[in-house]
């Protein structure tokens, strides 16, 4: 922009320089005739007394212009001219620069989003959010929608006390919900609820769209204000932008709301990743989660279920602020396990998130692979233009003989670099966006869809501006050094002079070395990673995760079965329901557990063991329906599976253990028909059944003792019960899942439905990010792979040119093919072997000293796992070789005479 | 020091201001006349003078220059300077001839 002013302004003044001389003559020569003169005369006289025109202006206008800039334009416009010329050298240089760039933007564009992005309200920096780190609750709360740990958690009597009494912060509280909605009694998808505090918007600074933000007065007496805010998106996807969507009711969990204000597109709530579809008032969460106990009256005020994010007053520190809000907690609070911990206060003006501890070190670990993987592109471009640099020697020289100052030439030829590095970062930008997508959409798989805001901020065009200038300046300086630096009279004489060819060789010999060792880096961080996921499938999880769909279910009341009645109630529609479901055709099996791999919190611990080394360990046990076990696929080793009989409240006490139990608990017997009693004389029953142990929480984590029991005799449980099916070969997932929301929907229309998923998608979810950094690192290795081939085999095929003369005369002498392509490729092995020895070396140091980050990601290997290099060493010197191959061939195939000629 | 010390007199457009300092020079000065420009451009860069385009007496469109203060503090500087020199060369010339 500036320049294009400057250029306007420029012709400018030499328009107007020029006619001020051109008036300057004319009065000459006019006051000349005056005096007597004949005009041409005059005219010669005048030119005389004025001097060289042309030269006045030259540097009159020199006055204004830097003329280092006018010669930047002259080098732009030259080095497009010379780039278009070779079409495809451009094309492969850009190229490459895309991917490079491209993957670094997009990685660093997720890291952004994720970690530094700042919420989109009003003085972020003074936003944080409460936590109690040190241990975890003992209290297990139901359902919280959110990627929180539970030290985020707060109980609403505490946010009450700290809101209304504290002197230092203004405090919000929040809690996500999964919405059952529907609008004008037809059932909607799901959607993302966020329960706020009346002062949610007010504290964040957010103005409606539309409408009205939740106030204050919307959030005072439990139940009494049904109103909502839906968010921009909602309201473009659902309603279409319709201006009349304010003031409609919408049906939540069966309660109407009256929707009363739309959120601005930008605000996505505070926590990063998630993306409010409605927001409620905090008072109305026992309308919108009935079946859950009332978090606002009664008992459950006790119950932590609130996110809290604070806003400090100016000037307060937040350690002091954390400090006084500490004074809130004592231990007749009624708060077990955390009257010891400590209230913290974390930065929050980049939103709240643990996606930022989930993905960290997976992203840190993809930007060092993609830095690898720009650095050999580099390497390989730089290599190119040595090769190009020879052959524009020629030129070179010629316009060095002519008067050019070396600078000016090397500083033209690093123009022409950083116009590729700008073309090939505005291709990487564009590769980005398609890539960060598609990033997402793997990082989210498995759960609720992750909504992160992936606008190109500022931040990251920045990011990508400089990369390209500092790439276009890195691979562009050594060649243009070079190129410049010519003895010009061979390079005038003799166009196939090779002088200084051989150095420009040398420097791509090692560029090559360079691409080589960093290559295998990659590909054997590559290895490890893909490794490691091997591994984790291939562990034996205990089940059979192919064909088995599951649903969580949550009729209401589901949380008070210790109360009279309510197991039995809630015993009728599960029943109901199982049986539905058998009865779709394609269901082989279902049962319903309150357990699945990635919900475990519901297997509460039911005490603990004595084990034979005296250590006690505790013991998870599991509340399951009949046929659970064929319907995941567990073997039974021994004795039966719960039967219907045992389902009624009178029939005798039974269990099932696993074999970690069973080996705990009775090492070396027999547990069956064994009364199994928990440490505070819980009984639960005597053990029928011994199964084969499975894994829930963790894949790589040690299996616990667990026991099941029938879902009636279960002693305390509560929360929701998942619905497993296991369809037969005929289900279609898609087609089964329509006809479980049915079947669930006609047995309870309360009953909240969340997404029917499939367990080999849970597990997925729970290895999101060992698959992404394992898919990801073999994508960015091969890629690497590919660029190092290219560049071992650019810089020998222009070896092989260089040495046409030597290989013609030794095939004209009598040497063989073979012996002539041995020549070139004992050459192309030893850099091979030289990479390989650097590379090697690499890894096992950087092993050593990033073995913490890294470690961390693989299962069941060492950072420096030598099978792995191995392979990834022999993979890498194949490739090489078949590289250096090809054009030691073409060496080979010289015809001596022609070669001979022509030189 | 000469083109700000004429234009403190008036404003002149660059061929008046020529004539002026050749005439008042008595020819002594074997400027060439297209040298002003340069000089002027620089001037004006450095906002010693200012410039507005007119027309000549003869009706020709010509761009006449002004003085700033900043070019009189400028000048002022200048001829103090340029008078202890002078002065200075007299007097060592003086020393010699005596």
């Amino acid at each position: 922009m500036n320049w294009i002013l400057a250029r306007l302004r420029q012709r400018r003044i030499n328009r107007e320089l020029a006619e001020e001389i051109e008036s300057h003559i004319a009065e000459r020569v006019d006051d000349l005739m005056d005096s007597g003169m004949d005009e041409v005369e005059a005219r010669a006289q005048a030119r005389r007394d004025f001097g060289n025109a042309t030269l006045y202006l030259e540097s009159s206008r020199e006055v204004w212009s830097s003329k280092w800039f006018e010669e930047l334009g002259q080098d732009l416009r030259y080095g497009i001219r010379t780039l278009r010329r070779t079409p495809v050298f451009t094309a492969v240089v850009i190229l490459s620069l895309a991917l490079g760039i491209g993957a670094n933007t997009a990685i660093f564009s997720l890291m952004n989003a994720v970690m530094w992005r700042t919420l989109p309200v009003r003085d972020p920096q003074q936003l944080w959010v409460l936590h109690l780190p040190q241990g975890t609750s003992s209290q297990g709360f139901l359902f919280h929608y959110s990627a929180m740990g539970n030290e985020y958690f707060f109980p609403y009597r505490l946010y009450l006390e700290m809101r209304d009494r504290n002197q230092v912060a203004e405090l919000a509280a929040y809690s996500g919900v999964r919405l059952n909605v529907s609008v004008e009694g037809s059932l909607e998808p799901t959607a993302d609820g966020l329960r706020v505090s009346g002062n949610y918007f007010s504290l964040l600074g957010i103005k409606p769209v539309a409408g009205r933000m939740i106030a204050a007065e919307d959030d005072v007496v439990p139940n009494s204000h049904p109103v909502a805010v839906i968010s921009y998106d909602y309201w473009k996807n659902r309603f279409g932008l319709d201006t009349s969507t304010v003031g409609r009711t919408i049906w939540l969990s069966g309660t109407p709301f009256e929707i009363i204000g739309v959120s601005p597109p930008e605000f996505q709530g505070v926590e990063v990743g998630i993306s409010p579809d409605i927001y409620v008032p905090l008072s109305m969460q026992p309308a919108v989660t009935p079946v859950v106990t009332s978090g606002v009256e009664g008992t459950g005020v006790d119950r932590p279920w609130l996110q809290i994010v604070a806003r400090l007053k100016p000037d307060i520190d937040p350690q002091d602020a954390a400090a006084s809000l500490q004074a809130f907690y004592t231990p007749d609070q009624g708060l077990p396990g955390i009257t010891d911990r400590r209230v913290m206060l974390s930065p929050a003006s980049a939103g709240v998130t643990g996606l930022r501890q989930q993905f960290s070190e997976t992203l840190f670990i993809l930007m060092a692979v993609v830095a690898i993987v720009l650095l050999i592109a580099c390497a390989n471009i730089a290599s190119l233009l040595l090769a190009r640099a020879t052959a524009r020697r020629p030129e070179i020289a010629m316009r060095l003989a002519l008067g050019a100052g070396r600078w000016r030439l090397v500083r033209q030829l690093l123009v022409e670099c950083t116009l590729l590095a700008i073309a090939g970062g505005a291709f990487g930008c564009l590769l980005a966006q398609l890539a960060t997508r598609s990033m997402v959409a793997y990082m989210s798989a498995g759960r609720s869809a992750l909504i992160l805001d992936l606008h190109f901020s500022v931040r990251v065009l920045l990011f990508t501006a400089a990369v390209s200038i500092l790439t276009g300046l890195l691979f562009g300086i050594a060649p243009a050094l070079r190129a410049t630096h010519i003895d010009l009279t061979p390079a005038l004489k003799n166009r196939t002079e090779t002088s200084g060819g051989r150095s420009s060789l040398r420097a791509g010999k090692v560029l090559a070395v360079a691409q080589i060792a960093l290559s295998l880096l990659l590909l054997a961080g590559a290895g490890l990673f893909v490794r490691s996921l091997v591994n984790l499938n291939r562990q034996d999880e205990g089940f059979n995760r192919d064909k088995v769909l599951i649903v969580r279910v949550e009729p209401k009341l589901s949380n008070q079965r210790n109360e009279r009645g309510v197991p039995a109630r809630l015993d009728r529609i599960y029943t109901d329901l199982l049986q539905r479901i058998r009865a779709i055709p394609e269901v082989q099996s279902a049962s319903l557990a309150n357990v699945s791999p990635t919900k475990p919190e519901s297997g509460a611990s039911a005490g603990s063991l004595q084990a034979r080394s005296g250590e006690r360990v505790a013991v998870s046990a599991q509340v399951v329906y009949p046929k659970y076990f064929e319907t995941m696929g567990i073997p039974v080793f021994d004795g039966r599976d719960f039967n219907d009989q045992d389902l009624t409240e009178s029939s005798m006490r039974v269990c099932v253990v696993n074999e970690t139990f069973a080996k705990l608990a009775f090492p070396g017997e027999d547990p069956m028909g064994r009364p199994c009693v928990g440490r505070d004389s819980t009984r639960f029953g005597v053990i029928v059944g011994l199964v084969k142990d499975s894994r829930y929480t963790s894949l790589n984590g040690p299996t616990p003792p667990v026991i099941y029991q029938p879902f009636l005799q279960a002693n305390t449980l509560r929360g929701q019960m998942i619905l497993h099916v296991r369809m037969n070969d005929e289900g279609k997932p898609d087609f089964i899942a329509t006809r479980i929301r049915e079947e669930v929907w006609k047995t309870d229309k309360e009953v909240p439905q969340f997404e029917v998923r499939s367990l080999a998608q849970e597990v997925n979810a729970v290895l999101v990010q060992q698959r992404m950094i394992a898919t990801l690192s073999t994508l960015f290795g091969v890629l690497a792979l590919l660029l190092a081939c290219v560049g071992i085999y650019g810089v020998f095929a222009f070896a092989a040119i260089q040495r046409t003369g030597e290989m013609a005369i030794r095939v004209a002498l009598g040497a063989r093919r073979i012996q002539v392509a041995w020549v070139t490729l004992r050459e192309a092995l030893l850099l091979v072997g030289i990479g390989i020895a650097i590379g090697v070396t690499t890894i096992l140091v950087s092993g050593y000293a990033a073995s913490g980050r890294v470690s961390k990601l693989l299962f069941g290997l060492e950072v420096t796992d030598l099978q792995t290099i191995a392979v990834a060493t022999l993979l890498l010197a194949l490739v090489a070789a078949l590289a250096a191959y090809l054009p030691a061939r073409r060496a080979s195939r010289v015809d001596p005479i022609a070669a001979l000629r022509h030189e | 020091m000469m083109i700000l010390q004429t234009l403190r007199r008036a404003p002149l457009h660059g061929y008046a201001l020529a004539q002026f300092i050749k005439r008042a020079s008595e020819d002594l000065l074997q400027i060439e006349e297209g040298s002003l420009y340069p000089a002027l451009q620089r001037m004006l860069k450095s906002g010693w003078v200012g410039a507005e385009w007119g027309i000549s007496a003869r009706n020709r469109k010509i761009r006449t220059y002004k003085i700033t203060p900043a070019g009189r503090k400028q000048l002022d500087r200048h001829v103090s300077s340029f008078e202890r020199m002078l002065d200075g060369i007299a007097k060592v010339m003086k020393v010699i001839e005596s």
